[in-house]
């Protein structure tokens, strides 16, 4: 993988962005995030799977499950489905924090194109004092475009290998 | 080795606290109530453990999971960790989890494929088929009079397995396994037989734990259509492709004809439209299904018979194998309820799908399952909030002492001849519930599988109906 190191201007500004994101995200606000996206993003999270280390059974082992294997369509699809206000479980308002860490920004072999490694962390208040924690490293591809920056593709890996929360009506 | 006799009573379980004709005034099948204390009470909890998860057929894996000698997966039969095998002469063997020694977890892995299974604490090795093989030190600090073959994993006492799908029972004197499922073999072969090649699961389990009671999804899916046009209102919005049984967001119409709810069939349960199409009603794009559907349809006719075949396969049914199994051809996910105390549970959902189903087709399922009844889910994500509330709300000391009701549609049970089991109309009706709360009643208060009576019938389940 060609992981030269990137401008300290493109650096910022994607650093920048994340953060914004994250705010966005947190404020529900998301035809500003959809802003963000790609019209062909590959938003992608799998179902961790406890395996041993020494296992090489790779030819029988399940197939990869996803959480989240969406496009725009599909995306649309869950912010729809929030703005119907017929989603009791968001209703009142969950207090909602995503914390952005890590950082890292790289050159790809495409020319406008950048790798982010990220560390995202989720922290919900929900009713009374139930609070939910979730944290996960994301890998992104981001474009250069006339109008910004845009996610074309996020690979989340989830640490967690049975889900606490019932529900996941959010976005890493 | 098999496990000691259970010396155990339900007065001893009750400790003093609740005496067995408490017992019966908890469920009231006829009136269809439940006092909320059912969903809270700890000694009522480690009752079920017992009476129901102690003595049931649990489902274990998938045929298709194990393919290989020494594939393993590991689960759960209620709070025991099972560990299921696959045998060097293709045979399946369950074990618990758990080393005769020093009583250690054996296993910390999800599945794969081991010849030995090795104790992290003093290093015993087991094999696949459950010896003691290996004794670190054997000679030196056993003097080598340790009877190995008395220390072997404690197996459960039956196994067997139905069209693809493994399940075990603690309780020897429990009956075959295919008398136990009666009568519901004829609505699980819609999906388990209608394909020469049966059935398989894809992915791996996608695990959520839940902050609840195990009996409340288990009775949702069993018979609860009242809940979809409310509780699932905005997935509905945005992700049917067509209607099912004319269900309309908000509940303001149904079409109670075109679908049937059927119980009595040995506490097993049964939803299902009989359109032939609607389980493909919340696929964005169901053509590939419908297609698959259609090139498939006078094969399994041929299977099925034309009622089946016509009226069922392709038709969103929800069928639940009591205790806690349940799938849904058509939307076509796969589901156990692992119970972790009195408020807590684990859910386990795959996707199925028939083996001859086209790549794309199953991959598409699999996004859809996931997409709707994932941990992200469109639909799932409508039902933990309230049935974690229905948990919680059976804690309160004055609240719990309440009833809660599933009295809808009473008096519309009736026989059909081309049904088996007791039958009402529509996905909106609470026979279901009415009928798994029976079961449940009735696997509480019997002390051996001799009280716990069989029925596959509304005749049956009239002739057998308590007091």
């Amino acid at each position: 993988m060609n992981e030269a190191s990137v401008s300290k201007e493109i650096y910022l500004s994607l650093q920048q962005l994340l953060f914004r994101e994250a705010r966005l995200l947190s404020a529900e606000r998301y035809d500003d995030w959809l802003d963000l996206l790609s019209d062909d993003v590959q938003y992608e999270m799998e179902m961790p799977q406890r395996r041993f280390r020494e296992d090489r059974t790779q030819a029988s082992a399940p197939k990869k499950t996803p959480i989240f294997n969406d496009d725009k369509r599909s995306l649309l699809m869950r912010i729809g489905r929030i703005k119907t206000g017929f989603v009791w479980a968001e209703n009142p308002v969950n207090a909602i924090r995503h914390i952005v860490s890590n950082i890292e920004v790289f050159d790809s072999d495409k020319a406008d194109e950048f790798t982010a490694y990220s560390i995202i962390e989720i922290h919900r208040s929900r009713l009374d004092a139930e609070r939910k924690r979730f944290t996960a490293g994301r890998n992104d591809i981001w474009k250069k475009t006339a109008s910004g920056f845009q996610l074309l593709k996020r690979t989340v890996a989830l640490d967690d290998g049975v889900v606490l929360d019932s529900n996941i009506n959010f976005f890493f | 080795m098999l496990l000691p006799e259970k010396t155990l009573e339900a007065h001893d379980v009750f400790a003093g606290k609740l005496t067995m004709d408490d017992l019966e005034t908890l469920i009231d099948f006829k009136t269809g109530r439940q006092k909320r204390i059912i969903y809270s009470d700890p000694d009522i909890y480690q009752l079920e453990m017992e009476k129901i998860f102690g003595r049931c057929w649990l489902f274990l894996a998938h045929d298709c999971q194990i393919g290989n000698p020494g594939d393993f997966i590991r689960t759960f039969m209620g709070e025991d960790e099972v560990l299921v095998v696959r045998q060097k002469d293709y045979s399946v063997k369950a074990f618990l989890n758990t080393c005769t020694h020093r009583g250690n977890r054996l296993c910390k892995a999800d599945h794969g494929n081991k010849k030995s299974f090795v104790c992290n604490y003093h290093g015993w090795g087991f094999g696949s088929d459950g010896k003691l093989n290996g004794v670190p030190l054997e000679a030196e600090a056993y003097y080598n009079k340790l009877d190995k073959s008395k220390y072997g994993l404690i197996e459960v006492a039956q196994l067997a397995c139905y069209k693809g799908l493994i399940f075990a029972t603690f309780d020897k004197s429990a009956p075959s396994l295919e008398d136990y499922l009666g009568e519901m073999k004829w609505y699980l072969d819609i999906w388990l037989d209608a394909m020469p090649e049966g059935t398989e699961l894809i992915g791996t389990a996608m695990k959520v734990e839940l902050p609840i009671n195990w009996k409340l999804p288990v009775e949702n899916v069993s018979g609860d259509g009242y809940h979809l046009g409310w509780a699932h209102a905005g997935a509905m919005t945005v992700s049917s492709s067509s209607k099912l049984t004319d269900m309309e967001v908000g509940n303001t119409s149904v079409d109670n004809s075109a679908a049937v709810s059927v119980a009595g069939l040995n506490g097993h349960a049964v939803l299902a439209a009989l359109d032939g199409k609607s389980g493909y009603a919340f696929y964005p794009d169901p053509e590939i299904a419908e297609n698959y559907l259609g090139k498939n349809r006078e094969n399994v006719i041929d299977r099925l018979g034309e009622y089946r075949g016509k009226n069922m396969w392709g038709s969103q049914i929800n069928l639940t194998v009591f205790p806690n199994l349940q799938m849904l051809p058509g939307l076509n996910w796969f589901r156990v309820y692992h119970p972790k105390g009195p408020g807590k549970l684990e859910m386990w959902t795959w996707a199925m799908v028939d083996k001859e189903m086209p790549e794309g087709l199953k991959s598409m399922i699999l996004n859809n399952v996931s997409r709707t009844f994932g941990p992200a889910g469109l639909f799932d994500n409508d039902d933990g909030d309230n049935l974690q509330a229905i948990t919680e709300q059976s804690r309160g000391w004055r609240t719990k002492q309440m009833d809660i009701y599933t009295n809808m549609a009473i008096g519309g049970e009736h026989s059909r001849k081309e049904l088996p089991g007791v039958v009402s109309n529509g996905l909106i009706c609470e026979q279901n519930q009415r009928y798994i709360y029976r079961r449940w009643q009735e696997m509480m208060r019997a002390n051996n599988w001799s009280g716990i009576p069989t029925y596959n019938s509304l005749e049956e389940a009239r002739a057998t109906e308590a007091g």
